[in-house]
């Protein structure tokens, strides 16, 4: 590890730790508070060799393939799966060029239950990246196969899928197993340091907060002549609920997700709202505003946008008695003085490097490698769920323009979307929700 | 003597001090060894029900071979609480091993939830059971354990596995057709005077009695000399009603079951009941099946039906009213009181006060009370052990009504207030009350078989709990249909006099 880098970048409030922070959040409300402070590491540690298996091969699953192979020495990609073939080919190329990876075309498997047949390709780590709507589903498979997990967020788009991540998160506990989901801010080193700061007291109380994923018009698909209409809507999935829970859950889970860790705790209620502006495809929104409610009374503001041409803004803000931060890298005094910064290693001809040494995408991976090799398993998945479920109540209640409560999404069986899979026509309602009038 | 001499003698006492203790140690080690083991409570607990019933139950009958033994459950699993538990316990237990026979005691009663929370720690279940998501736990079982896992302090772990320590063979539940076991009725009874009548359900084999209650005037509310008044009770306030029909006894397993028979569906959301609405579905949704078994084991037919939901009871009206062509409804607790007191002036409809007849106090919960009397009108906690009884075990009042005041309590149509009787004594004149116009709680009058006589009074007024009653129902969403914790609770019907 270099010599050059600052005290603090050997702070990590692993995963591990985020679970015991999340004393008010977490589901089993009697864990202590306590902050378990593990080493950053550039590499994982050398081990035996560790397969792992991708299911969900577009470009968030060649990426996260891609990331896992970085995080250190003896890291293979075993098996690859996905609905479409084209997605298979072009992940296996990427792998090929990037990293110089051949996955063997016997592991390689097409179709709806491709993730059967990747999970037991003879892996050791299970890539979840398919659209949200799969991965509860994935989830359990994969943890009642006993495998280790890293998936993407969210990790459900409803809230019978959350708790079931829920459920299967507590299996994969007892099972000793590692899961990360890809809230890869809790694995940012500068993120994790300013965290630890406001743990400690460095702003007091924390009073408020705001959280923001405000950016332009993400990438949509029209529909082709020669695909069914389930084919069109996997390839448009970031445009329809039922397949990524619509933009608040699919993207801005990642601001509330870093509210709950600083707050330690989750709202209780939602009133938000929102509407459809200029979406092209699909049945989704296109921008949500979302006031949280808390059971001290807090509240916590959140918004989304996908639009073009406004002002874009993906960050964070909490405010506490003493201060305030924006939880990546400053901490400011009431009257707005840099109280604290956290020192990014100097790289020489870049001015003001605002870089952490790691990018995130790997250090994740490199915490997960290092939790399953050197034998300490954590598990995220129950405060992503918890995170995704944030998300979802702040979804339903702009959708409805009622306010929903914790205690209504964790006791819905809302359940969206089909659970016939195959590729032709899909048989739900596509309709575009009018608040008030639900 | 020396000091040599007498600092060898302390040394020498010590010695034998220590020895003394860890012989005392010992011994008694020895003798809570030995106190803990499944033989020596057998030999106290004779009960062969209490054994047989543990050795055919998971606890010993499992597949991974393991025993869990009496004072793993029935003890705190650890520390000071495990001594003095096991003290008191051990007391108790010689004292009713030397002074009772074990054949007078009520093993059915004590068998139930509730006298079973009293003898089973929480701690000791989760000190066993440590991860309650183990690999092959049901979809069910996990969203069952995790609100479990919301809501620990409201639930223990035998609201839902009562069975797992001590098992009792499962009568399966199916919706068994009593109501087609003889002449099966084409059409319903036709009135055309106000008299008693017997309503027939068409389609069906089922009949019940109903009662006319003439129009009146009585004073509602309890009277300054009932020694057990409430607040909420008083002040008396007249009140004039029309006419009514109401059910003999409250509605019957063969009544219900009829209902049940011809509407049960699978539908259990409000949404759901919404949207078949919207779609000009024209059926009353009926209920679920339900979760075990709703007559709890005590056999269903003429018992009164229990567990159904204050929304499935107005269904339930619903349905008969479209059967047979009347208008039945809950009783609104005006209607319900003056039925019950039949213009009797006492807090019973029969002699005495409750001081005669309550067991609470010193001296009768030692000697008991002369009860003969409340006895042949009502099933209470004195006589009921625990469980409802037919209608034909006790004598009807002045109308020919049986159960008013005993059984199991009735749900009533008024939304529920503290204050009624504030509210109604400012009103002049009043005609056929019918409650608050809003709540969030319903009335529910009359005692049931597990209340105290104190609460068999007529003028008793008591309220629905619908969140505590759907505690334990590991569904999500709960129930509509079923409440999962409330079994004293039925109804019965009014059908309102059409000229």
């Amino acid at each position: 590890m270099s010599e050059k880098l600052n005290r603090r970048d050997f702070l990590n409030i692993s995963a591990v730790a985020a679970t015991g922070i999340m004393v008010g959040c977490s589901v089993a409300s009697d864990k202590k508070r306590t902050l378990e402070e593990v080493k950053f590491l550039d590499q994982a540690p050398d081990g035996k060799v560790l397969k792992a298996g991708l299911i969900g091969c577009g470009g968030r699953g060649s990426g996260a393939a891609i990331d896992f192979l970085s995080a250190g020495p003896n890291l293979k990609i075993h098996a690859l799966g996905d609905v479409f073939k084209d997605r298979v080919e072009e992940c296996k190329l990427k792998l090929k060029n990037e990293k110089q990876e051949i996955v063997a075309d016997e592991n390689c498997f097409i179709g709806f239950d491709a993730y059967e047949k990747v999970i037991n390709s003879g892996v050791d780590v299970i890539i979840l990246a398919t659209p949200p709507h799969f991965r509860p589903m994935h989830f359990e498979a994969a943890v009642d196969a006993r495998k280790h997990v890293f998936m993407e967020k969210p990790v459900a788009v409803d809230p019978v899928g959350a708790r079931s991540v829920i459920a299967s998160s507590k299996k994969a506990e007892a099972l000793g197993l590692v899961v990360g989901t890809g809230t890869q801010r809790r694995h940012q080193r500068d993120y994790v340091a300013t965290f630890k700061e406001i743990y400690e007291g460095k702003i007091g109380e924390i009073v408020t907060a705001n959280c923001y994923w405000n950016q332009s018009q993400l990438w949509f698909r029209n529909p082709q002549p020669e695909w069914s209409e389930m084919e069109y809507m996997i390839r448009d999935w970031v445009n329809w609920t039922w397949l990524s829970g619509d933009h608040i859950v699919e993207q801005h889970v990642h601001n509330i997700d870093v509210i709950n860790w600083f707050t330690e705790k989750h709202p209780i209620k939602a009133v938000g709202f929102g509407s459809r502006q200029r979406r092209v495809t699909g049945d989704q929104f296109d921008n949500f505003s979302v006031d949280f409610e808390y059971e001290n009374g807090m509240h916590v503001h959140s918004m989304c946008r996908q639009i073009n041409g406004c002002t874009d803004n993906v960050s964070e803000l909490v405010f506490g008695s003493q201060g305030y931060t924006n939880c990546r890298n400053k901490i400011f005094d009431l009257k707005g003085n840099i109280l604290w910064e956290y020192q990014y290693p100097q790289i020489e001809g870049v001015e003001k490097n605002e870089s952490v040494k790691v990018s995130p995408y790997v250090q994740e991976h490199i915490d997960l490698v290092k939790a399953i090799r050197e034998n300490k398993p954590f598990v995220e998945a129950e405060n992503t769920a918890i995170s995704t479920m944030c998300a979802i109540m702040g979804r339903m209640s702009a959708y409805s323009g009622k306010e929903v409560t914790w205690d209504e999404v964790m006791n819905s069986d809302l359940k969206l979307g089909t659970d016939v899979y195959e590729l032709g026509k899909v048989n739900i309602e596509k309709i575009i929700h009018v608040p008030g009038l639900a | 003597m020396t000091e040599k001499n007498k600092k060898r003698k302390s040394i020498y006492l010590k010695l034998l001090l220590v020895l003394f203790g860890m012989f005392l140690f010992l011994i008694l080690n020895y003798g809570y060894e030995e106190s803990s083991t499944n033989e020596f409570c057998e030999s106290c607990h004779v009960h062969p029900k209490a054994t047989q019933s543990w050795k055919i139950s998971a606890h010993v009958y499992n597949e991974s071979g393991v025993t869990v033994n009496c004072v793993d459950c029935h003890l705190p699993p650890s520390g000071m609480e495990k001594f003095t538990a096991k003290a008191t316990t051990g007391i108790r237990d010689l004292y009713g091993y030397l002074f009772k026979d074990s054949t007078d005691f009520n093993w059915e009663k004590m068998s139930q939830r509730e006298f079973a929370d009293k003898h089973v720690y929480q701690e000791g279940c989760l000190n066993c059971h440590k991860n309650l998501f183990p690999p092959k736990l049901s979809k069910k079982g996990q969203d069952a354990h995790l609100y479990f896992d919301q809501n620990k302090v409201e639930i223990r772990c035998i609201n839902c596995h009562l069975e797992t320590g001590h098992y009792h063979e499962k009568v399966e539940e199916e919706i068994v057709d009593y109501s087609k076991s003889g002449i099966i009725y084409t059409e319903a009874a036709k009135v055309d005077s106000f008299k008693n009548f017997t309503e027939k359900i068409p389609g069906t084999s089922v009949d019940f009695e109903m009662i006319a209650i003439p129009s009146g005037k009585y004073l509602f509310g309890s009277s300054e000399n009932d020694e057990y008044k409430k607040d909420y009770e008083t002040p008396e306030v007249e009140v004039s009603l029309n006419q009514f029909w109401i059910g003999k006894a409250e509605i019957t397993w063969n009544e219900y079951y009829a209902f049940m028979k011809e509407t049960g569906t699978e539908g259990r959301t409000e949404d759901q009941i919404i949207k078949s609405r919207l779609n000009n579905v024209d059926v009353i949704s009926g209920p679920t099946p339900p979760y075990g078994d709703p007559g709890q084991g005590w056999g269903k037919e003429n018992r009164p039906a229990i567990t159904m939901t204050y929304y499935a009871a107005n269904k339930y009206c619903e349905w008969l009213s479209k059967k047979t062509g009347k208008k039945y409804r809950l009783p609104t607790e005006a209607e319900w009181e003056y039925a019950a007191s039949a213009n009797s002036k006492g807090v019973y409809f029969f002699d005495g006060n409750p001081s005669d007849y309550t067991s609470e106090g010193f001296w009768k919960s030692i000697f008991g009370a002369d009860t003969n009397i409340i006895n042949s009108y009502c099933i209470y906690k004195e006589n009921s052990m625990n469980k409802t009884h037919t209608p034909n075990s006790v004598k009807p009042n002045q109308y020919g009504l049986v159960n008013m005041l005993g059984n199991v309590k009735e749900f009533c149509s008024d939304y529920y207030s503290e204050n009624i009787h504030d509210i109604y004594k400012n009103q002049k004149d009043l005609q056929n009350p019918k409650g608050p116009g809003s709540g969030n709680e319903f009335v529910i009058r009359g005692g049931s078989y597990l209340s105290d006589a104190a609460d068999l009074r007529i003028s008793a007024r008591d309220f629905t709990n619908q969140k505590t009653w759907l505690r334990t129902d590991p569904q999500i969403p709960k129930s509509l249909w079923w409440y999962s914790d409330c079994k004293d609770v039925g109804f019965r019907v009014v059908c309102e006099f059409q000229k």
